[in-house]
């Protein structure tokens, strides 16, 4: 049988047609994983579903239910909208780049056979997105309205964490490039971000009715602490797609970097964010002996690493999250004296969390390079940048909350809050067969303090 | 109507009214409008809802 001898240009032909199966198969490999963070992270939203309506009275369930699940659907579009491009115009700062392309009419904003990034790199971000607006909901719970609350979720989840992330959470984010920031995770932009966010409107919004008796706080107990507790774990099913969608898949041979085009990997990852899981939950166990912030430690000891995730010996990473549960704890039993009724903790596990998290990866890794120039980690640019980052969540929240307060379009009415915003709004019972349960105010000492802590 | 293409070869973006931006422009108006008009639709039956129980 007679056999063709092959030519140099068969022979190249024969490798070109390989490397392009190859290529197509990296890039579908890059859609793949970033498509399955995306999904993993619908479960971060499942979770602050249950633990919401679980943390509310029963008055108040399918009413924080709904609000949380309006919450995703409206950060969505918006997202679409405009958040994709405020991620692309405002790496510099306050002054926008040209960015027409994410733009929402853009060619490269839809399908697209030779774009195999931009869509799933939008949807992931589009559920970062999302879990700032998940964040604060919980917070706000039994008396925000909820068309003031969808104004302010689409304001930090479309835009103010975004340009958090334009300067911090990009290759040419000024933070990078200027201070060296690190915060691979996320703590910072997402977090800190999204809990003084929920600070400035808590303000503003004020306890709810029967929180403070003669400026003592009562304890208003959950309808519902397994599911809150459940919800809790699924939210920790979910940060691995959100720290998942925090690696950069490359193609070539670079492998995984880190958003800031440092070397890394998903082992890096696994370590820090189960050991931090570990820390987080001892320490506020230790720290309350409370079912609910037991569980809540699991976000504290995730977050407080999550900066630093790549960076991290395991070890550290766990005596990190166990200390600063305490600092967590601390924080929201000193909010709760201060009078700001945070319903679940978010502004101490989101908000100062992410903001101690970030300066201690100044503290601990300062002094790692970077990679394209960009100035090496310090604590002084951690610093400034954690600080940055509490401002710029707080001063937005604050003013429009403030704004809507003053055209009496913040809170529900009195009488309403007591009857139940199910009752009023939602005209449905979450359980229809049983005895609606009162009001759950029995103490009069702070929630904390009630529970050991 | 409202294809964007008349053949598969060389295509890049492909969806509907990909070559047409002013279209591209009306649907984003569009998907403002939505989102803007829940917030509006859900005050109405906030206010309506807290008349009904004063």
């Amino acid at each position: 049988m007679a056999t063709e001898t092959p030519t140099l240009e068969s022979l190249q032909a024969s490798l070109d047609a390989q490397q392009a199966i190859f290529n197509m198969h990296q890039a579908m490999n890059v859609e793949v994983f970033y498509w399955w963070c995306t999904a993993i992270m619908v479960m971060i939203h499942a979770g602050f579903l249950a633990y919401e309506m679980g943390a509310s009275r029963s008055k108040n369930a399918l009413a924080a239910g709904v609000k949380n699940i309006l919450a995703l659907a409206v950060i969505i579009p918006t997202f679409y909208l405009f958040g994709w491009w405020i991620y692309n115009a405002f790496p510099g700062g306050l002054m926008p780049v040209e960015a027409s392309a994410a733009l929402p009419w853009a060619q490269s904003m839809g399908p697209d056979v030779q774009d195999m990034g931009t869509g799933i790199f939008w949807a992931a971000f589009a559920l970062f997105g999302a879990t700032t607006g998940s964040i604060m909901s919980g917070a706000v719970i039994e008396r925000i309205r909820v068309s003031a609350f969808l104004i302010l979720t689409v304001i930090l989840g479309s835009g103010v964490w975004i340009l958090a992330g334009a300067w911090g959470w990009h290759p040419d984010g000024w933070m990078l490039t200027e201070m060296g920031y690190h915060d691979v995770g996320a703590s910072g932009v997402v977090h800190a971000i999204a809990g003084f966010f929920t600070l400035g409107v808590l303000i503003n919004l004020g306890p709810r009715v029967g929180k403070f008796i003669n400026g003592v706080p009562q304890q208003i107990r959950a309808h519902n602490l397994p599911m809150t507790l459940i919800g809790l774990m699924m939210i920790i099913f979910g940060f691995f797609g959100f720290l998942g969608g925090c690696i950069i898949f490359n193609g070539g041979d670079t492998g995984w970097t880190t958003i800031y085009n440092n070397p890394t990997n998903l082992s890096a990852f696994a370590f820090n964010t189960l050991m931090g899981f570990a820390g987080g939950v001892i320490g506020c166990y230790i720290a309350t002996r409370d079912p609910f912030w037991t569980m809540s430690g699991g976000l504290v000891g995730i977050i407080s690493v999550a900066a630093g995730l790549d960076l991290y010996d395991p070890g550290l990473a766990f005596i990190i999250a166990t200390c600063v549960s305490f600092i967590a704890v601390g924080a929201a039993k000193l909010l709760e004296k201060k009078g700001i009724d945070d319903a679940v903790g978010a502004v101490a596990v989101h908000g100062v969390t992410g903001v101690v998290a970030v300066i201690l990866v100044g503290v601990f890794a300062g002094g790692t390079p970077n990679v394209g120039g960009n100035p090496a980690i310090s604590l002084y640019g951690q610093t400034i940048c954690a600080i940055i980052m509490a401002v710029l969540g707080f001063v937005p929240g604050y003013t429009v909350s403030y704004l809507l307060k003053k055209f009496n379009m913040l809170r529900v009415p009195e009488n309403v809050e007591v009857l139940g915003l199910d009752e009023v709004e939602i005209l449905a019972h979450p359980y229809p067969e049983t005895v609606p349960a009162k009001s759950g105010t029995t103490t009069n000492v702070g929630d904390l303090e009630a529970k050991g802590a | 109507m409202g294809t964007s293409i008349t053949s598969w070869e060389n295509v890049s973006a492909y969806f509907t009214f990909a070559d047409n931006p002013l279209a591209l422009m009306l649907f984003s108006l569009g998907v403002a409008g939505i989102v803007v008009g829940l917030i509006r639709f859900i005050m109405k039956h906030e206010a309506e809802a807290f008349d009904n129980h004063k």
